[in-house]
């Protein structure tokens, strides 16, 4: 195991490197530069810039540096700020983290206690009702969702802030994680339900039973356990989801995340913040994967490698 | 003993029977299965108003009612009243046109997407599986990598590469397609070149596991070519999958069209599609949340019908759901 999963770390950098070489030319096709505002500058101090930035290098060249730069770890300087594109995605992703782990937490345990629920009651009310829940929340991206419960729960009842993010202050956190909690959680529901029906009809759950163990224990111990697997397979790519994709919550809420400041960053062609940022998600989204294809073997011992 | 008159087994009338029953193809059996899953006709049905209404609208004034981009001062965020149905905006334009036009553009964006995302993976699909086992492994690396990137901003980046050209077609020269300008069509290719790619491998998991079918190798068996086995054979037979999985398709596509409107970078003013709409109403909530409203509830039943739908032709089309 430990060398497969060495072998799938060495097989992520070839990855990388294509992801690196495909955003930096296709950035570099966006019409226009990162100089080029809506008041026109000086050719000198245009030119100034540009050498100050290493943008009066051929394109080859910058490439080559901003490799070189990357085993380093430097990720080069945001042109907007003046400051090191490591530091700005450290500063912003915290929040994005923060709030893309609690609607994580929302899927994982709403999820699957609504997934289980229903399979233990098939066809019963509690059932009918989870489904419909699963059902509806598949269908409402977050920026719908967003604007309703706002309009209902901050706006009408005043429950809760309009905007803003703030951990462990609930006025500020329960609306955008459920906004963004909502989805994934429908879909864990649906998935645990599903492995759950199929999993509580094989035989070993009825040698537990036949063995006198407690109705809740089957349940947890035997039937969840095992239908956990496919539950997993969704859960990685869930997870990278969460943390990477939540710009519409962040622009909906005005959350100074990773996400808008990626939008930003492309709208004023920042080029070296546009890198960082696709890079960073792109070393998530595989870390997640490799993570996912590991604990199935934690899971299921049937799995070696 | 009583010689009673026993009557003899006779043959059982076969070709009776059995010419009694209709005889039904795959289609037709699925179309009635369908038929019956009242809430798949019923999101059938709605999605077909919702085209035929934005579609009315686009062509006839008397649908319409008033110019989706007509500006009028004197009657801003009004209430939804007998001359306007849904309330104006904060410009004074009538949202009953605002939302039917928007309606329409983000049928346009998530069907010609798909229309794209389908060639694209079909044809990718199909290399994959039919070429040799160096085409397979090149195509499903690519595969691989375009699962690496971040979709959403993979699009945001590729829009704005494709943006703002002076090409024709997809972009601001001349010619132009009717109905379809170039703006469309560069958010239409810059979703659609991130999404194909689970296409391309549902295609090609359904080419490899029917290469290996008995009815395959009866056809290879009686003399037909290959191109005549993925033609006839095999292209039909994962036919079900694949619109299966369109259905599903269509909803996200127009999700990322209008999530990208959501952040700003949907398609230029005056044109608005559902996601501009909610865009701009998010930040007149406080005033008038109708505007809001309005756009949510056609989202909302465009994703619910198109997921509905989904799911009646999955129970359709899947021998091994069958009852």
């Amino acid at each position: 195991m430990l060398v497969y999963a060495i072998r799938r770390l060495v097989l992520i950098v070839p990855l990388l490197v294509a992801v690196a070489t495909i955003t930096f030319f296709l950035m570099h096709t966006v019409q226009g530069g990162p100089f080029d505002q809506d008041r026109p500058i000086s050719d000198a101090t245009r030119a100034n810039l540009n050498a100050r930035y290493g943008l009066d290098e051929p394109l080859p060249v910058q490439y080559v540096t901003y490799l070189v730069n990357l085993t380093k770890l430097d990720l080069g300087i945001s042109f907007s700020n003046d400051r090191p594109v490591r530091d700005v995605i450290g500063e912003r992703f915290g929040i994005s983290m923060q709030l893309g782990l609690s609607a994580f937490a929302m899927a994982l345990i709403l999820g699957l206690a609504l997934g289980v629920v229903s399979s233990v009651y098939q066809n019963g009310a509690l059932d009918y009702v989870s489904v419909f829940f699963a059902t509806i929340g598949a269908a409402l991206p977050s920026f719908i969702l967003a604007p309703i419960i706002v309009i209902v729960f901050a706006v009408e009842f005043g429950w809760f802030d309009v905007l803003g993010w703030e951990l462990f202050n609930y006025k500020k956190m329960v609306l955008p994680t459920i906004a963004l909690g909502t989805l994934p959680t429908a879909y864990v529901a649906r998935i645990t339900r599903a492995s759950m029906l199929d999993v509580l009809r094989q035989d070993y759950i009825r040698t537990a039973r036949s063995k006198g163990v407690s109705e809740f224990l089957v349940v947890i111990n035997h039937a969840l356990k095992n239908a956990m697997i496919p539950v997993l397979t969704i859960l990685g790519p869930i997870l990278a989801g969460l943390i990477t994709g939540s710009f519409i919550v962040e622009r909906a809420f005005s959350i100074p995340g990773v996400g808008f400041t990626f939008v930003t960053s492309v709208l004023i062609r920042d080029y070296g913040v546009i890198m960082g940022i696709t890079l960073f998600y792109a070393t998530i989204i595989a870390l997640m994967n490799l993570c996912v294809d590991l604990l199935y073997g934690v899971v299921d011992p049937r799995i070696r490698y | 003993m009583a010689t009673e008159q026993q009557t003899i087994a006779q043959p059982f009338d076969f070709a009776g029977h059995q010419l009694s029953s209709k005889q039904r193809g795959l289609w037709n059996q699925a179309f009635v299965r369908l038929s019956r899953n009242r809430l798949a006709v019923a999101s059938g049905t709605l999605l077909l108003l919702l085209v035929v209404v934005a579609l009315l609208a686009a062509n006839f004034d008397v649908v319409q009612r008033h110019e989706p981009s007509a500006q009028q001062y004197t009657n801003i965020n009004g209430k939804p009243s007998g001359e306007y149905w849904l309330g104006t905006d904060p410009l004074g334009r009538d949202m009953w046109a605002r939302v039917l036009d928007a309606t329409l553009l983000s049928l346009k964006v998530g069907l010609g997407a798909e229309a794209v995302v389908l060639f694209l993976g079909i044809a990718v699909g199909l290399l994959a599986a039919l070429g040799t086992r160096w085409t397979d492994g090149a195509l499903m690396w690519f595969t691989d990598l375009a699962y690496a990137f971040p979709d959403l901003l993979m699009i945001i980046l590729l829009r704005q590469v494709l943006f703002g050209r002076d090409w024709p077609i997809v972009g601001t020269g001349s010619p132009q397609i009717p109905g379809m300008p170039g703006y469309l069509l560069v958010t239409i290719l810059a979703i659609s070149f991130v999404s194909w790619v689970t296409i391309a491998r549902l295609v090609r998991g359904q080419m490899l596991s029917l290469k290996q079918q008995d009815f395959i190798l009866a056809a290879r068996a009686t003399g037909a070519t290959e191109w005549r086995i993925v033609r006839a054979h095999m292209l039909p037979n994962s036919l079900s999958t694949v619109i299966v999985a369109v259905t599903f398709g269509i909803p996200t596509l127009i999700f990322a069209e209008a999530s990208l409107a959501f952040v700003g970078l949907g398609v230029p003013a005056p044109a608005a599609s559902l996601g501009t709409l909610i865009n701009d109403g998010y930040d007149n909530l406080l005033a008038n949340n109708l505007l809001v409203i309005w756009p949510a509830i056609i989202v909302a039943s465009l994703m619910l019908c198109f997921t509905f739908l989904g799911d009646g032709l999955r129970d359709a089309l899947d021998p091994r759901t069958r009852k």
